[in-house]
């Protein structure tokens, strides 16, 4: 019988790695876990490629009005589309292919460049995250989320990526450069905004942060800094889970010290002076005239963004909790920044991280609207149902329906000129972009060094979008 | 005992023992309207990426030490072609490093790997794909020969099955894959050509 030849064949055989280097245990599980991963991808990408041209054959088949020559056109074409993304796949993308042009923006892990692409003088932002400080900071999920969200997006309200890759020291990610810059600039160049003007934002905001739910993500840190603005006054989301805001806080550990410093020690005689120091942030904000406060914000604003602790402003009180959330945490940090548009600052703004997580826990006795500026009502009400507790919070179809946003044609509200379209001299003007402030970092990107086992947490990482369209490299 | 005649390799349970279950055909099949060239050039590109993997990991014991020849069978060793064109006798670590970076310098060279938009492949291609792949092949079959404990003590033999498997189904569909190159002649056999008849007899390889 077979089970009787089986035998015969079967031997034991005792695995010891001993008389082996130190290396060549990691060493193997390294190889062992890209080859996982190559037939991984390898499969996904054969069923998306058959996808693909099923869909395409499908499509032509239905279609009485093309002529049978054009639609063979068509699907040749399809065939050159995925050849041409084979081709791709071989193509080794470094640093040597890019030349900087400008430091155009800092985060946590790295700096955004504005650079040009060598041989075809196209050009795109390029960011750049050191592995090193992400390892550090466990921020592997984070990466992940990012280049899965950006690869798969292909909607006007997110950032493209086009094309990621890694040396032994950073990560680097290649995405379309929005010449307009970011609402933080924005915000620290205007102050505030008009109503009309931040109905725009606003509504523009609704439509991406609903693009991005419905591509079934939660973005968790929409900040001013997060919101990009391209080449005609529009918006578009970048960063993806990965955000100053989120980096320390992600550390559970650092939210639990937080809590413990906050809630633990609260006796009765705590809370009692804890609501006289409401008592007393109240005066503050009666004292301070919200031209100062703009004032306070704005100095320490950049300083903020560019920390790795960064800025938990627009963060909604339940993330902090640790309970788990849902989407509604994204329009809670929308209402932030609808406030800070209108008013100047955010509303739980103070001297230190830790004050402003207090405070976004306590937001009922700290959710305070100036008295010397002057809001509709309509605006107030909005900011109201977007900062309060989830459950209450506007959803979507309610959202899109409240009376601030009368008039508001959200159909077609990307195709309406914007109420500031950049004005550019060139390709790679950088006006938009706080350079002066930037200057301190160095203009050429060094990849000396590293370790490679640093490499295999960050396997998978490289992406090369399936898009051969006028973008392509 | 018959387990020292037979390779390990050949044994249960390390024979069957694969990463990859199932047929190969869906990532070997050229899909449709996709250039023949860029299909074979990327999967040759991933071959020899995978296998070199795979092979940094052995190194310390494919040594000239213990691999004074080019072994891949009892009685076989291949030879190496030198620039005189004679046939000369390799420790087989100098064999491989010829081979790996005469393969890795091929992949980097732009008029016979293009990578560039406008660059087409050259006519040649297809045959020096095929010396690429023979080569390949005789690295594949030294390190079953010799190294196949070292792939079993580091717990990699799914793995490394399945790459070859995927190798060699990849190379019939071609016709990269000769199989006097994997049978060997009677006198010196293969030592894969009895892995190879083995999987195909489980339907892990396909006719
Ligand atoms: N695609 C882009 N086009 C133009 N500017 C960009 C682009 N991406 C980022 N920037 C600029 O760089 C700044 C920093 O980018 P980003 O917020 O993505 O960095 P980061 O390292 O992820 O920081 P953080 O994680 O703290 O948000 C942005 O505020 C923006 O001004």
């Amino acid at each position: 019988s077979s089970g009787s030849a089986r035998k015969a064949d079967y031997v034991y055989f005792d695995r010891t790695t001993a008389g082996f280097s130190d290396d060549a245990v990691p060493k193997a599980k390294g190889a062992q876990l890209k080859l996982e991963h190559f037939y991984n991808v390898a499969v996904t990408a054969a069923v998306e490629r058959n996808a693909r041209r099923v869909d395409l054959e499908r499509r032509l088949q239905a279609d009485g009005s093309t002529s049978e020559e054009r639609k063979a056109r068509h699907l040749q074409q399809l065939g050159r589309k995925e050849s041409t993304f084979l081709r791709l796949r071989r193509t080794k993308l470094g640093l040597d292919d890019f030349r900087t042009v400008k430091v155009i923006g800092k985060g946590a892990f790295g700096e955004v460049r504005l650079v040009q692409k060598k041989d075809t003088g196209k050009i795109y932002a390029l960011k750049s995250l050191h592995k090193e400080e992400m390892l550090k900071k466990e921020q592997l999920a984070h990466v992940r989320a990012e280049r899965d969200v950006l690869a798969e997006a292909d909607s006007p309200w997110v950032v493209q990526l086009f094309y990621s890759f890694q040396d032994p020291i950073n990560l680097y990610l290649v995405m379309e450069f929005l010449p307009g810059g970011d609402l933080m600039t924005m915000l620290i160049k205007y102050d505030t905004f008009s109503e009309d003007v931040t109905r725009f934002y606003i509504a523009e905001c609704v439509l991406a942060i609903q693009a991005v739910h419905d591509l079934g993500f939660i973005h968790r840190d929409i900040k001013p800094d997060n919101i990009l603005i391209d080449k005609d006054g529009h918006i578009k989301l970048s960063d993806f889970g990965l955000s100053t805001g989120f980096h320390k806080q992600h550390d559970s550990n650092y939210y639990q010290k937080l809590l413990d410093s906050s809630n633990g020690v609260q006796s009765p005689t705590v809370a009692t002076q804890s609501s006289r120091n409401s008592v007393m942030v109240n005066s503050i904000n009666l004292t301070m005239t919200s031209k100062d406060q703009i004032a306070t914000w704005k100095a320490n604003r950049r300083k903020l963004a560019y920390s790795t602790v960064g800025t938990p402003d627009y963060i909604a009180p339940e993330i902090f909790m640790q309970k788990g959330y849902g989407k509604e945490c994204d329009w809670w940090s929308l209402g932030a920044i609808m406030f800070e548009c209108l008013i100047g600052y955010p509303p739980f703004c103070s001297e230190n991280t830790h004050d402003t997580y207090k405070k976004i826990m306590q937001w009922p006795q700290y959710l305070l609207f100036p008295n010397d500026v002057h809001l509709s009502r309509e605006a107030e009400d909005l900011v109201r149902r977007l900062i309060t507790s989830a459950d209450r919070r506007l959803t979507i179809d309610q959202l899109k329906q409240h009376p601030f946003f009368y008039g508001v044609d959200w159909e077609t509200i990307r195709q309406i000129e914007s109420p500031f379209i950049p004005r550019l001299r060139s390709m790679t003007d950088t006006s938009y972009f706080p350079t002066d402030e930037l200057e301190q970092v160095p203009e050429e990107l060094s990849q000396e060094g590293g370790n490679s086992s640093k490499d295999l947490a960050f396997l998978g990482y490289t992406f090369k979008r399936f898009s051969v369209s006028s973008h392509a490299f | 005992s018959s387990s020292q005649q037979k390779p390990l390799y050949l044994c249960s349970p390390f024979v069957e023992s694969a990463l990859v279950k199932g047929n190969f055909k869906t990532i070997v099949m050229l899909p449709k309207y996709v250039d023949i060239m860029e299909w074979v050039a990327v999967n040759i590109f991933d071959f020899y990426t995978n296998l070199n993997e795979f092979y940094g990991v052995i190194t310390e014991f494919c040594t000239q030490h213990h691999c004074p020849t080019m072994a891949a069978g009892p009685t076989l060793n291949y030879t190496w072609i030198n620039q005189e064109r004679k046939s000369v006798q390799l420790a087989a670590p100098y064999y491989i490093d010829y081979v790996m970076t005469w393969v890795e310098n091929l992949i980097n060279d732009e008029s016979v790997f293009p990578t560039k938009s406008n660059q087409e492949f050259h006519n040649s291609f297809p045959s020096t794909v095929k010396h690429v792949y023979r080569q390949l092949l005789r690295v594949f079959a030294h390190i079953y020969h010799a190294h196949y404990p070292q792939i079993l003590h580091l717990r990699s033999e799914p793995h490394f099955n399945s790459l070859f498997a995927h190798f060699l189904a990849f190379g019939r569909e071609y016709e990269l894959l000769e199989m006097k190159d994997v049978r060997g002649s009677s006198s010196s056999p293969v030592g894969i050509g009895a892995l190879y008849e083995k999987w195909r007899e489980m339907g892990i390889l396909e006719g």
